[in-house]
């Protein structure tokens, strides 16, 4: 990107496996989508545009996760012409709720249960993945989906040619500024403590517990967060299915260490 | 078909396309395809609990996801028999409301209306119709406002849930929605009458039948226990797979039959032309000013029905408001059963969405979830079929790519895929020779030769049959053989069926084409012959696994010999055969 530069930055956006919630909240930009698009030069977004050129990027923004091989490649082929890749949604940055089958084996059984035997000519499924297993992602933006504010403000930084700003804490910073009552001191159980903030503690705002669907925050202290709930009398495979239900191959490898301790 | 059926557990308003293929002057295949990913849902809602499952299903669909809340959560509480106060199902339809106005909206300003006033996309027409463009991005951000008051937030709110809803809105804010949806009546009339009054194509045309809920008490609406067909049935929602299985398994295509036998469309469409009787206020005046036979016949009118809706919504959020305004917050009704089953049926913007699960031991067991755009595929795929062979034999090959770009977005499939462009395929040389491959491979097929031995080219069927035989090949039938009442491919649903025949489709003598079966019943020229053997018994998944290969006749005169180039024909087909 040459700074100074008048030359509109190329972007584009693009969806893989997932409920296309991401690029829907972009078109629910309903004030701000007009300017987008004057500031910006929208080369590719299927949703939005039926004239999409497939051409030199500045900027790729990828929801959803690899789920066949047609998208892995397709994805390939974005990191080549891309200069930034950001990952927006948990689909794109943990693999979303599909990557739930952590175990290769559980997922082919699944699989056959729901296409049986059918051949799928036109291309072949995957196991879902984040895209960061394939490619390298510049960004992420998590967000189940995404959140309006942060979404504007990465676009917005990421067109004068800085670095996103995302909140680095987790769902409970925000639900204190909001001055909500902790739900887990009332024996509710709630994903706050280890789930990304950037939603505005939404759930815990409508008396709700925290469902985890940002993913996982860097640093989260998942083992704290197992035990206060296995101390507020929920059993292991509860706990595991619930931390497990939005993050992923996000917390994959604690997930495994949780096996011990069952008994 | 069974490839598409099944993809509504992997989401479907992704990755699609359609494309069609060409062979001189027929259409041979015409393929709705989705390239979505797997994803497995039903599968990986199985072990959680009901809240977590109401949690994940409506990830399925972002621009549905409030369909799919509604339709879980009351699937759910009917396994679990809860029973919701009027103020929660109340809040529940005015949330609905919001995702028709803004599902609605965005298609019909964003995705539809392009096409007809001949721009790219929204905002390149914004630069000719700002005032509308602008009205409408308001129109859906309203719409969103709604659901985001009620579910928390514009997609995948988490408010509402089984029993009631975590927090209900204050009265300032309901009255503030209430004084916005009477605001916007002038532009909704506005829309109304645009979208109505648009120049819709008369190709393509055909009689369908429509599905769709079946509101209580006689009301226009977007939910209730059973589904209403335009045959005048009815089925309970628990029966849900009556519809579902019959349209998989038994239906015909046969046209002389237009009961539940046919492929079906639900939608925007299917609810006025089942409902709009029903329709009150101006929306029911619009109705009558503006409802007319072809409704009934042409998919593209189904922006003209998303448009009525959106007036009706408009003039319903008041009346419900009013009605929320009277009555108290209900506290989260909570539930001890452990073991149910439960079906819940809604109205998605783009049609029926049927969700089904059953609980065991607390944990979720089965789910079944059947969306709108796995319904509509067959038709989507059928009316586009319809619309290529139509341009073509008026020599338009160059319109049928917008046409069936127009087909697939009327019926609003999910936003992705309705952008995407419709793709014309030409037959490489000799398509006859890879597909007839597929369908040896697929399965032993059984040939059967038509024609009449008396008339020099219509007789190839018959010849080929023969010569079949005379080489060993077993399940060969002549035309002369086939007797209704035990037809030989009765109880052989798996086994390919080809039918071989001397057709006239303009080409030069001898040119060799197979084509699904079922395409002939919209291509009159092809059909008088062959209609009389599809016999009313011949089931939907019989009619999927036929074929005609079709050998164009050089002269079909009586006593004359088979002519030179249909003689070559039919020794490439033998020899293609007998590889």
């Amino acid at each position: 990107m040459e700074k100074g530069s008048k030359e509109k930055l190329k972007i584009g956006i693009y969806e893989l496996t997932g409920c296309a919630g991401d690029a829907l909240l972009i078109l629910d930009c309903e004030q701000e989508l007009i300017d987008m698009f004057k500031a910006a030069d929208i080369q590719s977004f299927l949703m939005a545009k039926s004239d999409n050129i497939d051409g030199e990027l500045d900027v790729a923004l990828v929801e959803g996760s690899v789920s066949t091989e047609m998208e892995k490649e397709e994805l390939l082929d974005i990191r080549k012409r891309a200069n930034t890749v950001v990952a927006i949604g948990i689909c794109a940055c943990f693999g979303g709720i599909q990557a739930a089958f952590l175990d290769k084996k559980d997922w082919e059984k699944n699989f056959k249960k729901v296409y049986g035997d059918n051949k799928m000519t036109h291309t072949k499924p995957l196991q879902s993945k984040p895209i960061d297993a394939y490619i390298k992602v510049d960004y992420y933006l998590p967000g189940c989906p995404i959140g309006k504010e942060q979404f504007l403000s990465t676009f917005n930084r990421i067109l004068r040619g800085h670095p996103p700003e995302l909140y680095r804490f987790p769902v409970c910073v925000e639900c204190k500024w909001n001055e909500n009552d902790c739900l887990l001191n009332k024996g509710i159980p709630c994903l706050g403590p280890i789930t990304r903030a950037g939603c505005g503690s939404i759930c815990i705002n409508h008396n709700l517990p925290c469902v985890g669907c940002w993913g996982p925050v860097e640093e989260a202290n998942l083992t704290s967060e197992f035990h206060l709930l296995r101390e507020k009398g929920f059993d292991y495979d509860f706990i595991k299915k619930k931390m497990a239900n939005f993050s992923g191959t996000g917390m994959a490898d604690f997930l495994g260490e949780l096996k011990g301790e069952k008994k | 078909m069974k490839k598409i059926s099944v993809d509504h557990l992997a989401r479907v308003e992704g990755n699609g396309g359609i494309s069609a293929t060409i062979d001189g002057k027929i259409v041979t295949d015409v393929k709705f395809s989705i390239y979505e990913g797997p994803r497995l849902v039903e599968r990986l809602t199985v072990g959680k609990t009901p809240e977590e499952d109401v949690n994940i299903v409506p990830r399925i669909c972002a621009i549905c996801s409030v369909s799919h809340k509604y339709a879980v959560l009351k699937a759910m509480e009917n396994a679990l028999s809860v029973k919701v106060s009027p103020k929660v199902s109340l809040f529940r339809e005015l949330m609905h409301l919001g995702e028709m106005i803004e599902s609605h909206s965005l298609h019909l300003y964003y995705l539809a209306l392009p096409d007809y006033v001949g721009f790219p996309n929204a905002i390149a027409m914004a630069a000719k119709f700002d005032l509308e463009v602008k009205i409408a991005l308001e129109m859906k951000e309203f719409g969103n406002h709604i659901m985001k008051t009620a579910s928390g937030r514009y997609i995948h709110g988490e408010n509402p849930v089984i029993g009631g809803f975590g927090k209900f809105p204050s009265i300032e804010e309901l009255i503030w929605i209430k004084s916005r949806a009477v605001q916007f009546m002038p532009f909704v009339l506005k829309t109304t009458s645009l979208f109505c009054e648009l120049d819709y194509p008369d190709c393509p045309e055909d009689d369908t039948v429509f599905a769709c809920c079946n509101p209580d008490q006689n009301k226009y609406g977007f939910a209730g226990d059973e589904i209403i067909l335009s045959t005048g049935d009815t089925i309970n929602k628990e029966d849900y797979k009556s519809l579902a299985n019959e349209f998989v398994v038994s239906h015909s295509y046969a046209k002389h039959s237009r009961y539940k036998g046919e492929p079906y469309s639900v939608g925007a469409l299917a609810r006025v032309n089942n409902l709009g009787e029903r329709l009150k206020w101006e929306a029911g005046k619009m109705y009558k000013k503006y409802f007319n036979p072809r409704w009934k016949k042409n998919p593209l009118f189904n922006n003209a029905a998303q448009a009525l809706e959106i007036l009706y919504v408009f003039e319903r959020i008041p009346k419900i408001i009013d009605k929320m305004l009277k009555l108290p917050d209900p506290a989260i009704v909570l539930s001890k059963k452990k073991e149910g089953k439960g079906t819940g049926i809604v109205e998605a913007p783009r049609g029926l969405l049927i969700h089904s699960y059953e609980i065991s031991g607390g944990l979720v067991s089965y789910t079944d979830i059947i969306t709108p755009t796995a319904q509509n595929a067959e038709d989507i795929e059928r009316y586009c079929y319809i619309a290529a062979q139509k341009l073509l034999d008026k020599g338009k090959e160059s319109k049928i790519r917008d046409r069936m770009d127009l087909v697939v977005r009327a019926y609003d499939p999910c936003i992705s895929c309705s952008a995407h462009m419709a793709e014309i395929k030409k037959a490489p040389l000799d398509d006859w020779r890879t597909k007839l491959d597929g369908i040896i491979k697929k399965g032993s097929p059984i040939f059967v030769g038509i024609g009449r031995g008396n008339r020099s080219d219509d007789r190839a069927g018959l010849e080929l049959a023969l010569e079949l035989r005379k080489q060993g090949v077993t399940d060969v039938w002549l035309e002369s053989e086939i007797i209704e009442v035990e037809v030989p491919w009765k109880n052989k649903p798996h086994r390919p069926l080809v039918f071989i025949d001397a057709l006239d489709f303009k080409e030069k003598p001898g040119k060799t084409i197979l084509l699904p079966l079922h395409y002939i019943f919209s291509n009159t020229v092809l059909s008088h012959k062959l209609l009389p053997f599809i016999s009313s018994d011949m089931g939907y998944e019989r009619l999927k696994n036929s074929f005609v290969l079709g050998i164009q006749p050089e002269s079909i005169e009586e006593g004359m010999k088979i002519s030179e180039p249909v003689r070559q024909a039919l020794e490439k087909v033998l020899e293609q055969i007998m590889n």
